[in-house]
């Protein structure tokens, strides 16, 4: 390779990071000055920065239950996921009959965006019983296509002479699953947990849809009432955006490395 | 490296990794701060009142205003005491407004104050001046 | 499960082969049983309800009576039906701008520079957070006093007076594009990265002894063997923006007018607002046929079976 200059690259990447996080210092900055629509010009440097928006925050909107309904609706989620996801990859790389029936029945299934489907699938959830409950809220996301095509690779992968040895030696069907494949598929369980997570926590559509009362509202729900009916509380908005953002980021600066597999895996193997 | 794993016991692998040792660390600031709140919240709020000269006033009117939804409404009232000191013993809020004023001496102004929590325990280092006469 | 897959055995006693195969035949579909149930649930079932629905008028006060296409027909004299159509064919008409910025993007993430995993991160980061969230942040920066967009326009003296962006009919639909890009970006660019990295580095070699600039290598090298990627990009992020339902109901609820509604908005207001689910399911139908149809001539597009799964 040629030896080119390096730093028009470092330069662009540099401009582009910047445009990528500037929104995010924009936020933190009103939600420790709250400066408001009636301000102009707006401060670069936030002026008497202090944290009592938070405070507000957290008085003004019942945070804790929101913050309590998301969590539970994504370990519901996350837990299912994991089950489900992990035995249909694994009869995946079985064969059997109707192997091929079931494999395009879940392509085809990948092409069904679930926003197409917000009517029946409300009405369906209302037979169930369902609506306005936790169950409700995580059930469609029970299993998902392309975590399990992402735990069938990694099934596809366990060399088929270490299964016939377990064999040899006598371990059950099951032992076989718990003992050799399970901790063989521990990166295709983190990339799994992580995408369900953020699904769940995510998302907005559904708990918009089925829940009626104000106690089973998950964060996105709340946040969007919070910026209906506060309007001029800027400092307080932001800062309750702030606090939904927390989580998400949190999680993906400490699993990077595994968020980052998963999606491409995911997307290249779904 | 990897003679430690195999002498260190199971669980502190599973223990000692950043994705228990993040959320155990948030767990316990939360936990600790929690106790904080839960032990200096009996919602005292207390301050001096002096006149233009920093003589402490005795029996001025303090009011306490306490914030609902878009304005400040009044919570409670007190008066000084010789050296100017006053106290309330029951505020409900975080975000209030204390004001000050007596006859022939004049009034202060109506100065806000966040707290962190709830009836936070508080003691308002700025004196009130009174001002204005009349 | 277990107790099935016992009695499953019991019943084919006669044969030691037969109920060894029976057994696990019987354990393939428990296992499979849980996540074809939800798929059967959530998108099955409800993919046929929906056509069922759209030929009859029903809300939950009516019994159903069959109206034949009066759904349909009623579409094609509906303009709201056809701005949120134009508008959806418009946010994804602007997904290869988004391709092509993430494409150079990887481009130069790739290249042998120090702290390419900061700079992958900084674009990455925007790309896991809730929707929501994100939209209120946008609204912030494109608004007209404070928002930052705005303010160094005007520094700069690009705009003598404020742009009203999520305000103005002109601007309000690029304005939410502009967010989708900004989420979006992150995601294309791991994408295409990995792409990059897939593509075997003595192609390169060959090409420049036989003395291709840096912009030939581009052009046969690289952007064929991207050629999948690029359509993976393209079929997710159409699927994302399409449904980015969270970025509209929160940066403009649709508006100013139906200026940025697209049919997920106006397949909601229908259901939801109006109670009429029986017209909702008309334009869902609509709706899924248009995304098959685009999905199809991508994957024409990019030379057939490109991100197809390995069958065995």
């Amino acid at each position: 390779m040629r030896h080119y200059p390096r730093w028009p690259i470092h330069l662009i990447l540099l401009v582009a990071s910047f445009i990528m996080l500037v929104p995010f210092y924009w936020v933190l900055k009103t939600s420790v000055s709250g400066e408001n629509i009636f301000t102009y010009p707006p401060n670069i440097i936030p002026r008497n920065p202090h944290l009592f928006y938070y405070v507000d925050v957290w008085y003004a909107i019942p945070f804790a239950r929101y913050f309590l309904n998301s969590v539970i609706v994504s370990v519901l989620t996350i837990a299912a996921n994991v089950i489900f996801n992990a035995m249909a990859g694994y009869a995946l790389t079985r064969g059997f009959r109707g192997k091929n029936l079931v494999l395009m029945l879940f392509l085809s299934c990948m092409m069904v965006p679930f926003q197409a489907t917000i009517i029946p699938a409300y009405l369906i959830t209302g037979k169930l019983g369902l609506l306005d409950s936790y169950l409700g809220l995580a059930l469609p996301q029970f299993s998902t296509i392309i975590c399990i095509f992402v735990f069938k690779a990694s099934f596809d992968a366990v060399p088929k002479s270490l299964i016939d040895a377990a064999k040899i030696d006598g371990l059950s069907e099951w032992r076989i699953i718990w003992k050799v494949m399970m901790p063989l598929a521990k990166s295709a369980m983190a990339t799994n947990i992580i995408l369900s997570f953020i699904w769940s926590w995510n998302n907005f559509l559904w708990p918009l849809i089925m829940t009626r009362s104000a106690d089973m509202q998950t964060l996105p729900l709340g946040l969007s009432r919070f910026l209906s009916y506060q309007e001029d509380t800027t400092g307080a908005l932001y800062a309750f955006c702030v606090m939904v953002l927390a989580p998400g980021i949190l999680l993906f600066l400490l699993a990077q490395k595994e968020f980052i597999q998963g999606l491409t895996s995911g997307a290249t193997k779904g | 490296m990897d003679d430690e794993d195999y002498q260190s016991p199971p669980w502190r692998k599973w223990l000692v990794n950043r994705f228990v040792m993040t959320p155990l660390i948030i767990l316990l600031i939360a936990g600790a701060w929690d106790l904080y709140a839960n032990t200096h919240n009996s919602g005292l709020v207390e301050g001096t009142v002096v006149d233009a000269a920093g003589n402490p006033v005795a029996g001025a009117d303090v009011t306490l205003w306490t914030f609902n939804f878009t304005t400040f409404s009044e919570k409670g009232r007190t008066t000084s005491g010789p050296d100017g000191r006053f106290t309330f013993t029951d505020n409900p809020s975080h975000h209030i407004q204390v004001s000050a004023t007596k006859p022939g001496v004049g009034s202060s102004q109506r100065r806000p104050i966040r707290l962190f929590f709830q009836s936070q325990d508080t003691r308002i280092q700025e004196p009130f001046v009174l001002s204005g006469g009349a | 499960m277990v107790t099935a897959t016992v009695e499953a055995g019991r019943r084919h006693r006669s044969s030691f082969i037969a109920r060894k195969t029976t057994r696990q035949a019987v354990l393939i579909w428990c296992f499979l049983a849980p996540s074809l149930l939800i798929f059967l649930l959530y998108r099955i079932l409800p993919l046929a309800w929906n056509v069922i629905l759209s030929f009859q008028a029903w809300s939950p006060l009516r019994p159903a009576v069959w109206i034949g296409f009066d759904n349909y027909d009623e579409m094609l004299t509906d303009e709201v039906f056809w701005q949120s159509l134009w508008n959806t064919l418009y946010i994804i008409g602007s997904a290869p701008i988004g391709i092509a910025i993430a494409l150079a993007l990887a481009l130069l993430v790739n290249a042998d520079i120090r702290g390419r995993d900061v700079y992958r991160t900084a674009i990455f980061l925007s790309y896991p957070l809730m929707t929501v969230a994100v939209a209120i942040i946008w609204r912030w920066m494109f608004d007209e006093r404070v928002g930052l967009i705005n303010y160094v326009a005007r520094s700069l003296h690009l705009v003598d007076s404020p742009i009203q962006f999520l305000n103005s009919f002109t601007w309000a639909l690029p304005s939410v594009i502009a967010a989708n890009i900004w989420q979006m970006l992150g995601f294309y660019m791991i994408i295409l990265l990995t792409g990059l990295q897939n593509i075997p580095g003595n192609l390169y070699e060959a090409a420049e002894i036989d003395g291709a600039n840096a912009f030939r290598r581009f052009l046969r090298i690289t952007l064929p063997l991207l050629k999948p990627s690029i359509f993976l990009c393209f079929v997710i992020g159409m699927l994302n923006s399409v449904t980015s339902f969270d970025l509209v109901y929160v940066m403009t609820g649709g508006g100013p007018g139906r200026a940025t509604e697209i049919l997920v908005t106006y397949i909601y207001k229908l259901g939801f607002v109006q109670t009429r689910f029986d017209y909702a399911a008309a334009v869902t139908v609509v709706f899924f046929i248009m995304l098959i149809t685009i999905a199809w001539a991508a994957n024409r597009f990019s030379g057939g079976n490109a991100g197809a799964v390995e069958r065995d």
